[in-house]
């Protein structure tokens, strides 16, 4: 790859490496997601699940598209698929392109080859994910005024509010920061076992 | 493209989808009144059952219904476990139902091709266009990977936490490999040629996007104006 400095332009060969490792990161996220339907509590806990798992695809393409706009490329595809089958909300489109906008800046700062810059470029970016749940808390004054509405007993309102609470918020924020990091080292150690010696990277 | 195909049915631009998709959105984060959000869903699936979701749009129309009945008639009666854990997530679904109904029809009807058409006429760079083909494409490759890999799995007898790795790291190389080859030919085929694109499929929008989206707008007004 020593041509890679030399031109900083999306190429076409890099744009379909984008689109590939974009599918397989979509992949699974969207098992994650469906797990996430199970429970509320699972589903805020989702995004630092997906982190965990998901670092593989993105420090690889990460390692073989060292050009500005590859991540978000990448968090804007998965973002538009989970917009235009309806599943989410604008507010995950909004916060993946704002995240995906920082990692970019990150990876730009640490010259798109550091692995340190390159972890910190993804725990920021798995936290985009964090727009999916995001709307629980948006939505929250129409949940609980529809509850009251209903004349639900009091010790059901406040187990939908410990939900949504602003506790639940910083463990939804803390999650894919803490998975972010495992998931680069989990990266790492597969870079060092597998995808070195493949000459993949 | 005429506006009735063979089989009768209506055929939508997809940036009309996708406008309704933002409508709905929009619908979504601003409507409190139970009887607007009924004819709005109501409105919806009569508009995909004329484009031709039968099916779809009656199993979306049970799942609609059964969430307001569980909502108005097993949350405040049945017992509290089950209702603190679901009413999030079935409250959610229901605020979110006209996005899923629109989706519904963008998956079924809308084939990825003329998507993409939509798309570069709507003047989104090729840069994200690209990519997007690319990896809306590779999921069947993906699936009938993840079948072999499965098997050769099943062979080894590989179990636990050993599996992710045994499934991973081969769909990583296989994928860098794949990105290679496709690219070559890509690239051989011009896809890096910056001429403007040109497409057998001829979009026009008709007089029936027209009426969606005018239906559409009128929605967002009331929404926002009633609260």
């Amino acid at each position: 790859m020593s041509d890679v400095s030399m031109d900083k332009k999306l190429k076409g060969k890099d744009l379909i490496t984008i689109g590939i490792f974009s599918a397989i990161y979509f992949v699974i996220n969207f098992i994650f997601m469906l797990m996430g339907g199970i429970h509320p509590v699972l589903w805020m806990l989702m995004p630092g699940f997906i982190a965990v798992f998901a670092g593989i695809p993105f420090m690889l393409m990460v390692a073989k598209v060292q050009k500005p706009g590859a991540v978000f490329l990448m968090g804007l595809i998965t973002a538009l698929i989970y917009f235009a089958t309806g599943q989410f909300t604008l507010v995950i489109l909004v916060a993946m392109a704002s995240t995906c906008i920082l990692s970019e800046i990150v990876r730009g700062i640490t010259k798109y080859n550091s692995f340190k810059g390159n972890s910190i470029a993804y725990v920021i970016y798995s936290l985009g994910m964090v727009g999916s749940p995001l709307p629980i808390w948006l939505f929250k004054k129409d949940f609980l005024a529809q509850i009251a509405e209903q004349g639900m007993p009091l010790d059901y309102v406040s187990a939908v509010e410990a939900l949504s609470s602003n506790a639940m918020l910083i463990v939804l924020i803390v999650a894919p920061i803490i998975g972010g990091i495992i998931g680069a080292f989990i990266a790492k150690g597969l870079f060092q076992k597998h995808f070195v010696k493949a000459g993949i990277v | 493209m005429s506006s009735l195909s063979r089989n009768h049915t209506l055929k939508i631009d997809p940036r009309t989808e996708l406008l309704l998709l933002v409508m709905a959105n929009v619908v979504a984060f601003t409507q409190h009144s139970v009887w607007v959000e009924i004819t709005w869903v109501v409105l919806l699936l009569l508009l995909i059952i004329v484009c031709g979701c039968k099916k779809a749009a009656g199993k979306l129309a049970v799942a609609f219904g059964i969430f307001l009945f569980l909502q108005y008639y097993v949350f405040p009666n049945g017992p509290k476990m089950i209702a603190s854990s679901f009413t999030i997530i079935v409250s959610y679904a229901r605020k979110i139902f006209p996005c899923l109904i629109v989706g519904t029809l963008i998956l079924q009807k809308t084939p990825v091709r003329e998507f993409m058409v939509s798309l570069r006429k709507c003047h989104i760079p090729q840069g994200l266009i690209i990519p997007l083909s690319v990896t809306i494409r590779y999921f069947p490759a993906l699936k009938e990977e993840v079948g072999y890999i499965r098997d050769a799995m099943k062979l080894r007898d590989i179990h636990g936490a050993e599996k992710i790795e045994c499934l991973l790291v081969p769909i990583m190389i296989s994928a860098a490999t794949t990105a290679e080859e496709l690219s070559a030919a890509a690239v051989t085929r011009g896809i890096e040629n910056p001429a403007q694109k040109t497409s057998m499929i001829d979009m026009k929008f008709g007089v029936q996007d027209f009426v969606c989206l005018a239906l559409g707008a009128v929605f967002c007004v009331i929404s926002i104006a009633v609260g």
